[in-house]
């Protein structure tokens, strides 16, 4: 045991010496700004009423022709500046000297059909916040002509808050940080085995009295503590941006267990194929593969963090501990095979 | 020429061997899996998160299919008492919907109400006639904000305006608009309750004063084939294979309730299907580099009738072969344009062999190399997919040429400003790389073991032609512009999650010290190796550096402002005052910044930059406080 820590000092302070966990840090740190961009961007057009309920920007809506129209009251509740036009030059002078943003031209008389105009800026970013804040007002009016063709929509004022970014952030960004810190685990045992293994320095580290397995455990163990701290970071970080994980047990317990069960598989990956550049590019490929693969597990790990960080009332230990099943298998072939494959070398 | 293709032959032949027997097959076996399971999940409804709502449902509740809710069937007491305690989150009891007031609870809700909306849309549009279940169809229009000097498209919406606003005048007159106005436009029934008869319009012509409509009855609109159309859309929901993502369609007529936008999923498929095959080439092409130059291949090369560059150039292209390969069968596995799609993603493929080319020169061990590789993958990817997530809401995402990809693939054309927006960065950096790459090829930088910075000082120093001082300290700042605006690019990305005043305060600082330290750097290294000694040296060197800087700068603002903007902006931009005033600013923050690192010695860099950085950053609080 005394042996096993030793060599684990040793692993660990090689991987702080190079600041490989310093630029870990910037690479994920990189993800999450470059994420919360992205949900920046899936707000906007998979969630536009929230953006719209939170531009301060007014808009403002001209209306020619049937001015009385319910549609000018629906606009007037969406907080939308409505002016109404006695004539279409007179709103289209008042567009081009920039009073109001869009006009509306609503037909005085329909047939239940109303087939209206909409007139938009050309700018391209004016053009989507003007139609987000229309959004709402055209669907309560589409709606009001419905109930005026006898046709009920049920589930109207359901109520509840926009989940977009609920979503993006439990089911893409929770995950990606927890797990992320176990792909670079995997790196890193393929890099420092096969440089021990490209060396031949396995040779010497057997002649000190420590057996194949502590010095390769070591190695994986090494990694596995980096990958947890890393999380354990990204946990911290998410506090002060006031973002509480639930079950932080378990969902730490799944990423260590993640971590585990990739870096002894990448320790069996790197001591079969010997050389780092094939190895990296097989567990890279690989890794596309579980992603894939672990797509039709039900719980994949990914929705199990997810569930869990989200606080899942019916979701708990047992499916976590259901993880440690591979690991188990995975760690029992690893040791069986690890002096047949080391020995193969050479 | 030949020489290079004799690499390209070593570079090949060292592939294959590496790959062969065994190991071969398990690399096919593995290669297949991979594309195997891409194309099952391709071709499913990818669900991100599964499972993530837990909803109880009364047996007379609308069946839910959505794999994001965990549904459960429960008795109206049970639903209740489980909702109470926590056990699900929300309960359908017919056509209600219960809900805690805890946050998991509302999100849950506001998930289950858009669903529900969609499914009640499907009903209607089972159930019911189009014209009754959508009835209100919109016609969308675009007006120049410009002047009312500019434009006969204007007068000719204004007449369509009033064919609808205003009661007709005389039938002469509306046949005249119709005329005018677009065929497909369908006309506002007229006033008049009961439907004009169709057949005999000529025996009516002319006879009466009052205004009849020469239109068959509105039994048929041209706006129910867009209904029809976009209820098919929507029937198929957000599948991935749509490479849609504007917000604002570009169907002229547009649903409300039909309108649901599409997720910007499209950039990111892009990204997948054609960045990460290119990633995975150019990982190749990096472990063999490196590992040539550790075992001092490279060297012993060199010491062979071949230059630098032709080692660079023979080692990159059997990978640049592969990744062409790839974007060519990708797109037309996708069905797009080659060429294209060629002229897209040549640029892009070669930026990133440039970002690893740069890795594989300066890093000596696999780890340092594996963890530049990621950073420089994530940084890559977030410069090539962020700006492309607005395609359509902004123009500025014209700065990743995904952007272009994009509107390749939704058959939206693009000119060719937006092409060299997106691309001539790219390709300046590739060349840069190439030319920073043959002059720091040589055993001492290759196989020394410094620090990062001193490793990147020297390949600056190496990179400048002692020869031709002036020049090179010109063309060295214009060229890192690019660098320095993805640098900047960088941090809005990063400055983003913090609170908005700090955000602004922090972009403007930290864009000051990026170009502080991009225009003083080539005369520091100059310094630093004694290559000039005197200020009478260094001023001359600090304005050509700032010229050189301008330059770069005004001409990347120049694309960016032709894309983004009005012709006023570009008038402005290159007038005397907005040339003369920066560059006196630039002069002197990088004087300062060169002086006093040679007063104090390069020691103090740092604060020579923080110095010069003050300057400027007064100086662009000035100006943006004159712009306010």
């Amino acid at each position: 045991m005394n042996s096993f820590l030793v060599m684990l000092r040793r692993e660990l302070r090689s991987i702080t010496k190079e600041k490989t966990i310093m630029f870990a840090i910037i690479i994920q740190f990189f993800i999450a700004s470059f994420s919360s961009i992205i949900l920046v961007g899936i707000m906007a057009f998979y969630d536009p009423s929230s953006i719209g309920r939170n531009t301060q920007i007014p808009v403002q809506v001209g209306i020619v022709g049937d001015t009385s129209s319910p549609l000018s009251g629906y606009l007037k509740e969406s907080r939308l500046v409505v002016t109404s036009f006695q004539s279409a030059n007179s709103a289209q002078a008042a567009f081009l000297s920039g009073h109001i943003d869009a006009i509306m031209a609503i037909p005085k008389s329909h047939d239940g059909v109303v087939d209206m105009k909409l007139f938009l800026p050309e700018l391209d970013t004016k053009k989507t916040v003007v139609f987000m804040a229309l959004d709402e007002p055209l669907k309560k009016y589409e709606n009001h002509l419905r109930e005026a063709n006898g046709i009920e929509l049920n589930y109207q004022d359901v109520g509840g808050e926009p989940h977009t970014s609920y979503e993006f952030l439990y089911s893409v960004i929770i995950p990606v940080l927890m797990l992320f810190p176990a792909l670079i685990a995997g790196s890193i045992v393929i890099d420092t085995v096969s440089e021990e293994l490209e060396n031949k320095t396995f040779d010497t580290l057997m002649s000190a009295p420590v057996s194949l397995n502590q010095v390769l455990s070591s190695k994986i163990f090494a990694a596995v503590v980096t990958a947890a701290a890393q999380c354990l970071l990204w946990v911290g970080l998410l506090r002060l941006n006031a973002i509480f994980l639930q079950n932080l047990g378990l969902v730490l317990l799944l990423s260590v267990i993640m971590a585990t069960t990739i870096s002894v598989g990448t320790a069996i990956i790197a001591l079969h194929f010997k050389d780092r550049e094939r190895a990296q590019f097989v567990y890279a490929i690989l890794l596309v593969v579980m992603l894939g693969g672990s797509y039709f597990l039900n719980p994949s790990p990914f929705s199990l963090l997810t569930q869990l960080a989200a606080g899942d009332p019916n979701i708990g230990a047992p499916e976590v501990a259901l993880y440690a099943i591979p690991l188990i298998i995975i760690s029992t072939i690893f040791f069986k095979v690890s002096k047949r494959l080391v020995s193969v070398a050479g | 020429m030949k020489n290079i293709l004799t690499i390209s032959k070593r570079e090949i032949t060292r592939l294959r061997t590496r790959f062969s027997g065994k190991s071969r097959i398990a690399v096919l076996a593995i290669l297949f899996l991979a594309l195997l399971s891409s194309y099952i999940i391709y071709h499913q409804d990818m669900v991100i998160s599964k499972g993530l709502y837990v909803v109880g449902v009364s047996a007379d509740a609308p069946a839910i299919a959505d794999q994001r809710f965990h549904v459960i069937e429960l008795d109206q007491q049970t639903g209740y008492t489980m909702l109470r305690e926590g056990t699900i989150d929300a309960y359908i009891n017919g056509n209600e919907v219960i809900h805690r007031d805890d946050q998991r609870s509302q999100y849950t809700t506001g998930a289950l109400q858009q669903y529900l909306e969609r499914q009640e849309l499907n009903r209607i549009a089972s159930e019911y006639e189009i014209d009754s279940g959508f009835p209100l169809r919109i016609e969308i229009d675009y007006l120049e904000t410009q002047g009312p000097d500019s434009g006969t498209a204007t007068s000719a919406s204004l007449s369509d305006i009033m064919e609808i606003a205003e009661p007709p005048p005389a039938p002469a007159g509306i046949q005249a608009e119709t005329l005018i106005s677009d065929a497909t436009v369908p006309d506002t029934p007229p006033p008049s309750p009961e439907p004009a008869v169709p057949g005999t319009p000529e025996t009516d012509e002319i006879s009466n004063n009052e205004p009849v409509m020469p239109q068959p009855p509105p039994i048929t609109r041209a706006t129910d084939d867009a209904v029809r159309q976009q209820l098919d859309k929507f029937k198929n929901g957000n599948r991935l294979p749509e490479f849609k993502a504007e917000f604002v369609s570009e169907e002229e007529i547009i649903i409300p309730s039909l309108m649901t936008p599409p997720i910007p999923l499209a950039q990111l498929m892009i990204t997948f299907f054609y960045v990460v095959p290119i990633f995975f080439v150019s990982l190749f092409f990096t472990s063999s580099f490196t590992e040539e130059k550790v075992n001092r291949k490279l060297i012993i090369l060199l010491s062979a009738p071949v230059t630098p560059q032709q080692i660079i150039l023979g080692k990159m292209l059997p990978y640049i072969g592969y990744s062409v390969i790839c974007i060519i069968a990708i797109t037309l596995v996708l069905g797009g344009n080659v060429l294209l799609a060629l002229a897209i993603f040549i640029p892009v493929m070669l930026f990133i062999f440039s970002i690893y080319l740069m890795v594989a020169l300066t890093y000596r061990t696999f780890k340092d190399q594996t963890f530049f590789s990621v950073l420089a993958l994530s940084v890559v990817t977030v410069y090539l997919v962020a700006p492309a997530m607005f395609t359509g809401v902004s123009n500025l995402s014209y700065i990743s040429p995904l952007t272009l990809a994009v509107e390749m693939y939704r058959g939206e054309s693009f000119g060719l400003i937006e092409y060299f927006l997106a691309t001539t960065p790219l390709y300046l950096v590739f060349l840069q790389v190439m030319y920073i790459g043959t002059r720091v090829f040589g055993e001492e930088y290759l196989m020394g073991f410094r620090p990062l910075h001193h490793k990147i000082a020297e390949a600056l120093y190496l990179t400048i032609d002692k020869t031709h001082l002036n020049t090179s300290v010109l063309l060295l700042s214009l060229f890192l512009v690019p660098i320095v605006f993805m640098a900047q690019l960088f941090a809005i990305v990063c400055a983003t999650n913090l609170p908005m005043p700090l955000t602004f305060i922090l972009i403007v600082m930290i864009s000051v010290i990026i170009e502080e330290v991009a225009k003083s750097a080539g005369i520091i290294v100059l310094l630093q190796n004694n290559a000039i000694k005197s200020w009478q040296k260094v001023i001359p060197l600090a304005a050509l550096s700032a010229l050189g800087f301008l330059l770069g700068e005004k001409l990347l603002l120049f694309l960016a402002l032709r894309i983004i903007s009005e012709s006023m902006f570009i008038n402005a931009l290159f007038s005397a005052g907005l040339m003369v005033v920066p560059f006196c600013l630039h002069l002197v923050s990088t004087a300062v910044v060169c002086l006093m690192a040679m007063r104090l010695g390069i020691k103090y860099y740092l604060l020579a930059i923080l110095a010069g950085s003050v300057i400027h950053f007064i100086y662009n609080l000035y100006v943006m406080g004159a712009i306010l």
